[in-house]
């Protein structure tokens, strides 16, 4: 089975200035794509969740090719499109929150401690991420771990900058009190065993 | 944005004040106990996530999904991944003569013109005697054409290690001693992956990446040097249940490959160089790892 241009996917810039238009659109989006995946593995939480919404991202991507503005930033827009399609994924799944919607039935709440440990697991760090709302979620992952600046940050969730600096505030403290739930149990556990 | 705020605080650890506010901030801090350790949480959190995130941007890429970035689709029915990968059987390293080196050197001259004379052609097969010939032939390059999605993944990978120049992607840097480096790259392989010695053609053995080929984890070498028309170059090896074929030369997204199939394992020597060089370097790594 060979491989196969899909012409319903090339992007009419390539269509316009041929293939190296498009091999070097797709350079481009092959240079990011370990950012997209972290981006990504940040909103959806499971690794093939993720990767589904990047690939997905990279079929709209060269779809609406002819809708990137050369001179803009290649990565934001694509963080913008991982963002779009997520939030569509969650609106058809009828589960997304209202924004500052904590779930607050898990946050602060008993979780299990399988073993005492003096730092706290990557997962449990990737959990605690995964409680925040969608939107101070983006913004989490945006900011805090990519490295984005609030301004960068709003164009990409094409909010203003202060409603950037809201809710990550908001994402940072109760990220804070998720983890310090837990560590909290762990504190308790490593008393009640000394 | 409150003077006295988490808001303030965030945006003071990112970064994101100004001079003005960044004062006020300060003298909070100064003055607040609480803030202080309120800040330090914060901070600590922020640390927690990026690190829970880092590993995510050195794991290999997914074909399917270096596939969909070039508009191109993955076979559904590739392979899944198993842990039979990589079984280079000789113990120890065999050393190159220099006799040999000449007829090499010659060999991938005479290997260039004829990639040039062939070149319009878009393949180009090995010496005479390791190319099978007539229906076998047929058979195996239609199998390898059938299923070449990891040929367009090989140029890929090469292209995002050595597009960052110094500052490459490497998941294991080959330090002071490449050994220690293989060893480490071995261990998310199930065998012991073996460097070949390309100092001749004067590369240097940077480092590994672990990447996938054929739908199977597979380590990438990279090599480095400072002769432009021959390096960067990475060197593929990946298990493969395709049938064996020979040494094959491919164009992909302006990357030069040669590639082949030997008993169960999948190599391609990438780079930008011609296929002279190309062929000459194959065939050292083929003699030293006995490849073919």
């Amino acid at each position: 089975m060979s491989l196969r241009w899909k012409p319903a996917a090339a992007p009419a810039s390539a269509a316009e200035h041929g293939s190296g238009a498009s091999a070097r659109f797709g350079d481009q989006m092959i240079a990011v794509l370990p950012r997209l995946r972290r981006f990504a593995r940040g909103l959806a939480g499971s690794a093939a969740e993720a990767d589904d919404l990047v690939q997905a991202a990279c079929e709209r991507a060269l779809a609406r090719a002819h809708q990137f503005e050369e001179g803009s930033r290649f990565d934001s827009w694509m963080f913008r499109i991982v963002q779009t399609i997520w939030i569509d994924q969650l609106r058809a799944r009828d589960v997304r929150k209202e924004d500052g919607d904590v779930a607050d039935e898990r946050l602060g709440s008993d979780i299990p401690v399988r073993r005492i440990e003096a730092r706290l697991a990557l997962s449990e760090v990737r959990r605690a991420v995964e409680l925040l709302p969608p939107d101070q979620r983006t913004t989490l992952m945006l900011v805090t771990v990519d490295g984005l600046s609030y301004k960068e940050a709003a164009q990409v969730a094409g909010v203003p900058v202060g409603t950037i600096m809201s809710r990550l505030a908001r994402a940072r403290v109760a990220l804070q009190q998720q983890l310090d739930a837990g560590g909290g149990i762990r504190r308790r556990a490593n008393i009640a065993e000394a | 944005m409150q003077k006295h705020s988490d808001e303030a605080l965030v945006a003071y650890l990112d970064g994101e004040l100004d001079s003005a506010e960044r004062g006020h901030v300060e003298a909070w801090l100064e003055a607040d106990p609480a803030a202080r350790d309120r800040l330090a949480g914060l901070a600590q959190s922020a640390e927690l996530v990026r690190g829970a995130y880092a590993d995510i941007v050195n794991e290999p890429l997914p074909e399917r999904l270096i596939a969909a970035a070039r508009g191109e689709t993955v076979p559904a029915s590739l392979p899944p991944q198993q842990a039979e990968i990589l079984v280079l059987q000789r113990p120890g390293r065999v050393a190159t003569p220099l006799r040999r080196r000449g007829w090499q050197i010659g060999l991938a001259a005479a290997a260039g013109l004829l990639g040039v004379i062939c070149g319009s052609t878009g393949t180009y097969f090995g010496i005479g005697m390791l190319a099978p010939s007539g229906a076998a032939a047929e058979r195996q390059l239609a199998a390898a054409a059938a299923n070449d999605a990891w040929l367009n993944n090989a140029a890929a990978y090469y292209k995002l290690t050595v597009s960052a120049g110094d500052t490459m992607l490497i998941d294991v840097p080959a330090s002071n001693d490449p050994r220690e480096a293989l060893q480490k790259i071995s261990q998310s392989l199930p065998q012991q992956v073996r460097l070949p010695d390309l100092k001749p053609w004067g590369l240097t053995f940077r480092g590994a990446r672990l990447v996938v080929v054929e739908g199977r984890p597979a380590a990438q070498l990279v090599y480095v040097t400072d002769n432009k028309a021959i390096g960067p170059l990475t060197l593929d090896i990946g298990a493969t249940t395709q049938p064996d074929i020979p040494p094959t030369f491919n164009r992909r997204q302006d990357v030069n490959l040669l590639y082949w199939r030997h008993h169960g394992h999948a190599y391609a020597l990438v780079g930008r160089t011609d296929i002279g060089y190309l062929w000459g370097i194959a065939n050292d790594v083929a003699w030293q790892l006995d490849a073919i």
